[in-house]
């Protein structure tokens, strides 16, 4: 029993940090330009069809591609934000419905470049860590490693640089952020670009795991959303804890009950922190 | 902008009456071609139109629902399940569908309006998800993954409705009751009372407007007609399953109703008229269809705000400026 309670946490523990990868992007999105972006998805999708591309095709160092797959991203960041979402800076609502069409036609895109059928990635590392009866596969630990040094990367990012400090400004107050100087020309392409790097990068990190197809987008939307949900619309703290959480209360369910339990019973509470507080666990209220 | 559109309207009466004939003619062009085809495509607008409807009424008091193919899941499944189960003719299992899916959006009603804006989508979201998960865990009566197949088709009084060209005029009738119903809505007292909340929550508030109740009732209405239209689906084309009634559907219902316009009273109509269709001119180019959508909604977002359905005022105004 106690071997199945520190299996589950140590799964639990690495699908939180994928979850993390994803929600940071997504609240920040939220956070800086009030975008519900249901398109996060589909750049998941994309990192890993960049990583498919970059490892298979070209036959580049899967750190190398991982690298380029990020700054693709920023790029394409900066320009789904002049073509699509900067005329709604002022409407959430517009936005939202925005990024909607935005996800159907880069996942129709890629179905049509791509084709529907999974494609396999091949294998980064092979075999197993065991200690004892516990048993981690050395590819998920990969991902966990890689992903855990992306996120330091990206924390120290936002607490120690200029472009850090303004973002986190813009988080807070547009336009107390603005009087003081902060460029919303510049910090919105790039609060948007480093969202879908990080969703785009986990995509590259998962493809050795899960294979890729058009439709791998949906799966990590969905878990970004309860993230983000659960910690508050905007607060990335907040998706700090409802990731891990998220990871934990998925790898136990479905370890003691089943995994569409456990889907069952994240969506219930996602509807009774919507209607107990709207806020999230750590959100700040809004008027 | 409810205002504009309605005196655009009363001041522009031929106008009315020239859209009026232009929508007779296009809902003849099935019995003109002969074509068993567009027959099909034709109830296809008209469920579409019947359920974007029931969408625009919960947006007339500002709040959109990712939630409305749960709705019509929860009437196609409701009429399903009395007629194959209980042997209920299918006329009465298309209300009792509405009035299950609207009774679902009473008692859930209140507590979920209380959110506005993107707190409201995104509930509506996960409530779309949840239901898709539960009906996939009751197998015994929703079919589980696999659905229901072979449900009884639509009649009239014993008499089977087995052709397109049988359909075809019981949805036209439908679609009026359901484009009837909302002109009454929108033309009466609640009408008024929906574009107060819709405009300012506030001020309609300390107007005297009981707000939430207004609301709760839109969300009724609106869950109804969705319940009413998925079941018409259900008996059309004679399949469900959970995933019928995904997250995919929801959008498009969104979608038909942005493009058409969100507050306009024809919006749903003209956006379901204008993109059921679509996907059908572009046979041999399936997966463009999507991407059209996509391209469609973005664009009549960004230039036409107030939807296809605005556009006559839109380009009118433009021309009286210069």
């Amino acid at each position: 029993m106690s071997f199945l309670i520190a299996q589950s946490l140590i799964n639990g523990v690495i699908l939180g940090t994928l979850y993390l990868l994803m929600a940071i992007g997504f609240t920040l999105a939220f956070g800086v330009m009030r975008i519900v972006n249901f398109a996060h998805g589909e750049f998941y999708m994309i990192g890993a069809f960049c990583a498919l591309i970059g490892v298979t095709w070209l036959g580049l160092p899967y750190p190398v591609t991982l690298a380029l797959t990020i700054v693709f991203a920023i790029l394409m960041g900066a320009v789904v934000e002049r073509l699509v979402f900067r005329p709604f800076r002022n409407d959430e609502l517009s936005g939202m419905i925005a990024s909607l069409g935005l996800a159907m036609i880069l996942q129709h895109g890629a179905l049509i470049l791509f084709g529907p059928d999974p494609q396999a990635f091949p294998a980064m590392v092979s075999g197993v860590f065991k200690w004892g009866a516990l048993i981690v596969p050395k590819s998920r630990a990969l991902a966990l490693g890689i992903g855990l040094v992306i996120l330091l990367i990206f924390y120290l990012f936002l607490m120690h640089t200029r472009h850090g400090r303004a973002l986190r400004a813009l988080v807070q107050d547009q336009e107390v952020a603005a009087v003081f100087g902060v460029r919303l020309e510049i910090m919105y392409p790039l609060g948007l670009g480093l969202g879908i790097a990080l969703a785009a990068v986990a995509g590259g990190l998962m493809a050795p795991l899960f294979g890729v197809s058009p439709f791998i987008g949906a799966t990590p939307l969905l878990k970004a959303f309860i993230v983000v949900i659960l910690g508050g619309l905007g607060s990335i703290p907040g998706a700090a804890l409802a990731a891990i959480l998220l990871g934990l209360i998925e790898s136990f369910t479905s370890s003691f009950i089943s995994a569409s339990a456990a889907d069952i019973v994240t969506f219930a509470l996602v509807i009774g922190v919507l209607l107990v507080r709207p806020a999230g666990l750590l959100g700040r209220a809004e008027a | 902008m409810s205002s504009a559109v309605t005196h655009g309207a009363s001041g522009l009466r031929p106008m009315a009456l020239v859209w009026a004939l232009a929508l007779v003619a296009v809902a003849l062009i099935p019995w003109i071609t002969g074509s068993t085809f567009h027959f099909h495509i034709a109830i296809m607008v008209c469920i579409a139109a019947m359920a974007t409807g029931g969408l625009a009424v919960t947006a007339w008091v500002g709040q959109l629902s990712l939630a409305h193919a749960a709705f019509a899941g929860i009437g196609a499944y409701t009429s399903v399940l009395l007629v194959t189960r209980l042997d209920l003719p299918v006329l009465l299992g298309l209300p009792a569908g509405a009035l299950v899916a609207g009774a679902v959006a009473f008692v859930i009603g209140a507590p979920l309006l209380r959110l506005r804006g993107v707190y409201f989508v995104l509930i509506t979201f996960a409530l779309n998800e949840l239901f898709r998960l539960i009906m996939l865990e009751v197998p015994e009566y929703s079919g589980g993954s696999s659905g229901i197949a072979g449900i009884p088709k639509l009649s009239i009084f014993g008499l089977t409705l087995s052709s397109y060209e049988a359909v075809y005029p019981f949805a036209l009738v439908c679609l009026a009751l359901v484009m009837g119903l909302l002109v009454l809505i929108r033309k009466g007292q609640l009408g008024r009372r929906f574009g107060a909340v819709e405009e300012n929550l506030a001020l309609a508030e300390a107007s005297g407007i009981p707000t939430a109740r207004t609301q709760t009732l839109a969300f009724t209405i609106g869950s109804a007609i969705a319940g009413f239209a998925g079941a018409f689906l259900a008996h059309y084309v004679g399949f469900i399953s959970p995933e019928t009634f995904g997250f995919q559907l929801s959008v498009s219902y969104v979608i038909m109703l942005v493009t058409g316009g969100r507050l306009a009273l024809w919006g749903p109509l003209v956006g379901a008229l204008f993109l059921t269709p679509l996907p059908e001119f572009l046979r041999g180019a399936v997966e463009y269809q999507h991407i059209i959508y996509g391209v469609v909604l973005i664009a009549v977002l960004r230039f036409l705000p107030q939807g296809l359905a605005g556009l006559p005022a839109q380009l009118s105004r433009k021309g009286g400026r210069a």
